[in-house]
């Protein structure tokens, strides 16, 4: 499957493997800092092309088999991007131009303190008042929140029995008077990526920062959900395959042969391709207009749970040798693939909800 | 558990709820400060013999000490399981053995190091130089070497910190051997020094288990999701329930009679799958230093990579045959 990009993807590897040095991997790591020159250097190298999902899938892919916390670093600074694509005006798609430039960095702001998974629970209000909706609430854990220039909101535009509906999307300048922006420090992976929490107090939006229409935005951000999901399965695989090249090199390096590390190795290999398998089917669904959110969910979940498996293996593995290598930080980033876009545990009732559907 | 261990269990409980500041810690390692408060209540020196001002405590009192101490911070644990399980009997019957004085008493530092090989040392007259990659502990004035032979290392030494995923209480670092160090004594029982230690590494992971765990159980006991606790969901209560029983059985042969190798296999085979879930359990939260979860991830792995591979899978299975294998 998608074989047509094969070329592509040498130059995404290629890429990576010149510019994701071991030394600025683990300096970024170190600082939690995130890298804006390697992001603008992508830029100008065409690594990036937004305008085609399959090529975004496989960079995320080929990034994060090197190294996950920069390889996400330089793929999410359009992060929201596809509910502008998909339901902006104008005036909003042309913000998207100069994102795709490298000009401005998009984020998206769905999680709230008070409940992650929960997205129509959520309590960040944008109410209308005459021509202006006033925004006000918070926001958590929000990728490139404390660098980003613009940002995708998720607010409850009116009371509805429905928690579904009532709720709408918005493009907030982080510029706006009463926008705040907290940087969150130690994490335990993915350091390289900027997390913050938001608070927005009357924030005054006009009309046209509503993308869509009012009222369908948890059916928006589900929509995106689908096409996200797919990305963190390609950063699950991107970092599975890392863990495995680095178990590969220390038993061919070490020269081992027992059978209980073949065995690992197997095992590590077949979830790897079941992963592959999986991520590349449910994407050929979603790049066709014709999305399976149930593929989509069962990608992200087993390939996060490969993602952290291969991982786990790799240190096991390399024993005490994993300790100064750079098999500690494929450990600590591999976790988050279990937790965002939707934890394992909402992927399963995503799942289940459409096994039983099917019947 | 006899009562008098139960007093032990409380004390020692009631010391780290007021003298353990985990995230500190974590940050700063441990601090001289801590260390001289586990010396005075006769934790630091737990089996050292009494004519070296340790405690001389039997083994059932030390891995309770391990246990509760661990539940909060895994870092002053494994500085414990260091001095006790590690240097104490390297250096024992040796010319080193009454540096164990200030090893009790909080003046001797001690590293470990399970990386290098003897081939990153030069000796000569005596006198060492070269670098040890990654070496578990901090401004030490001893290092126990385990490779070929179990050496044990007098400084001076040059010391730089290394950015490490586990135990950052105890900082992993770098040690220069700048023709100062001697060695003091070098003989072979890394195996038997090890072998030694299933039951107190065994009760520093459920001291990590039990820790994870419980903050996980407090953690969905308040968070709501979708209008409901956490617990209130099936598939997580279920789940942590079947890890404290894990947990309770595994206190169980830990005190009781079971099989120190059995007690390990099951300690070192549940310990990351237990530390990753509440993690899991947490969210987005678990994934923050702040809630304090994450690290009992981060330690259960370095645990489990330091301390139990092939090689201690195959003593197991030894053990089990009540044979030499030979494996393929």
């Amino acid at each position: 499957m998608f074989e047509e990009y094969d070329e592509y993807r040498n130059k995404i590897r290629e890429f990576a493997l010149k510019e994701f040095t071991e030394e600025m991997a683990a300096e970024y790591d170190r600082k939690e800092e995130y890298p804006d020159e390697l992001r603008k250097k992508s830029l100008s190298l065409g690594i990036i092309d937004m305008q085609n999902p399959a090529k975004v899938m496989i960079a995320i892919e080929e990034l994060c088999r090197v190294d996950a916390g920069l390889g996400i670093a330089v793929t999410t600074p359009y992060f929201g991007s596809e509910v502008i694509m998909l339901f902006g005006n104008d005036r909003q798609k042309e913000i998207l131009q100069d994102v795709y430039k490298g000009k401005y960095i998009l984020g998206l702001a769905v999680t709230e303190p008070s409940g992650g998974s929960d997205v129509a629970g959520l309590k960040t209000t944008a109410m209308k008042q005459g021509n202006k909706y006033i925004l006000n609430g918070s926001k958590m854990f929000i990728t490139n929140g404390a660098i980003a220039d613009y940002l995708v909101v998720l607010a409850r535009t009116s009371e509805d029995p429905n928690p579904h509906h009532g709720l709408s999307t918005f493009l907030v300048n982080t510029k706006s008077k009463g926008f705040n922006a907290n940087k969150l420090v130690d994490k335990l992976g993915v350091r390289a990526t900027n997390t913050a929490e938001l608070q927005f107090n009357n924030i005054e939006l006009n009309e046209d920062d509503l993308i869509g229409e009012e009222g369908k935005g948890f059916y928006y951000i589900m929509m995106f959900f689908n096409i996200s999901r797919i990305y963190v399965a390609a950063q699950s695989l991107g970092i599975a395959i890392g863990a495995l090249d680095r178990i590969k090199s220390y038993i061919k390096e070490n020269d081992i042969k027992d059978e209980d590390s073949m065995f690992r190795l197997s095992d590590v290999g077949t979830h790897i391709e079941a992963t592959r398998q999986m991520t590349y089917n449910a994407a050929s669904y979603l790049f066709e207009f014709k999305p399976k959110p149930e593929l989509t969910s069962m990608a992200k979940a087993y390939g996060s749970e490969t993602a952290v498996y291969a991982a786990e293996s790799a240190m096991e593995m390399l024993g005490d040798k994993s300790l100064y290598e750079d098999v500690q930080r494929i450990f600590r980033n591999a976790k988050i693939m279990e937790i965002w876009e939707g934890t394992s545990e909402i992927e399963k009732l995503v799942i289940a909800r459409y096994i039983l559907k099917g019947e | 558990m006899k009562e008098e261990n139960n007093i032990l269990k409380e004390t020692v409980a009631e010391f780290c709820d007021k003298n353990l500041d985990e995230k500190k810690i974590e940050s700063e390692g441990i601090t001289h400060g801590i260390t001289e408060l586990l010396a005075s209540q006769g934790f630091l020196g737990a089996t050292i013999p009494g004519k070296y001002s340790g405690s001389e405590l039997d083994n059932t009192s030390y891995e309770i000490i391990l246990e509760e101490i661990a539940k909060n911070s895994p870092s002053v644990a494994m500085k414990i399981f260091i001095l006790n399980s590690l240097y104490y009997p390297s250096v024992k019957g040796t010319s080193a053995e009454t540096t164990l004085s200030d090893a009790a008493s909080g003046k001797l530092n001690v590293a470990v190091d399970f990386i290098n090989r003897a081939n990153d040392i030069k000796e000569n007259a005596g006198k060492l130089s070269g670098t040890l990659i990654n070496v578990l502990g901090s401004d030490a004035e001893k290092i126990i070497l385990f490779n070929e032979n179990t050496s044990i290392i007098s400084g001076p030494f040059g010391y730089s910190d290394r950015d490490f995923m586990g135990f950052r209480g105890i900082k992993f670092g770098d040690i220069t051997l700048d023709n100062t160090a001697t060695v003091l004594d070098s003989k072979n029982r890394k195996g038997e020094i090890l072998e030694a230690s299933y039951g107190p590494l065994s009760a520093i992971a459920l001291g990590m288990i039990s820790g994870a765990l419980q903050k996980a159980i407090d953690y969905t006991s308040v968070r709501k999701a979708f209008g409901n606790y956490l617990k209130d969901f099936e598939p997580i209560s279920f789940r942590l329930a079947q890890f404290r029983s894990t947990e309770s059985v595994l206190r169980s042969a830990l005190y009781g009679e079971a099989d120190p190798y059995y007690v390990f296999n099951l300690a070192m085979e549940s310990i990351v799958e237990i530390a990753r879930y509440s993690v899991n359990a947490h969210g987005g939260y678990g994934y923050f230093q702040d809630f304090g979860v994450e690290k009992f991830y981060r330690d259960a792995i370095v645990m489990k990579s330091i301390f139990y591979g092939n090689q201690e899978l195959r003593k197991l299975a030894e053990h089990v045959y009540s044979e030499k294998i030979n494996f393929v």
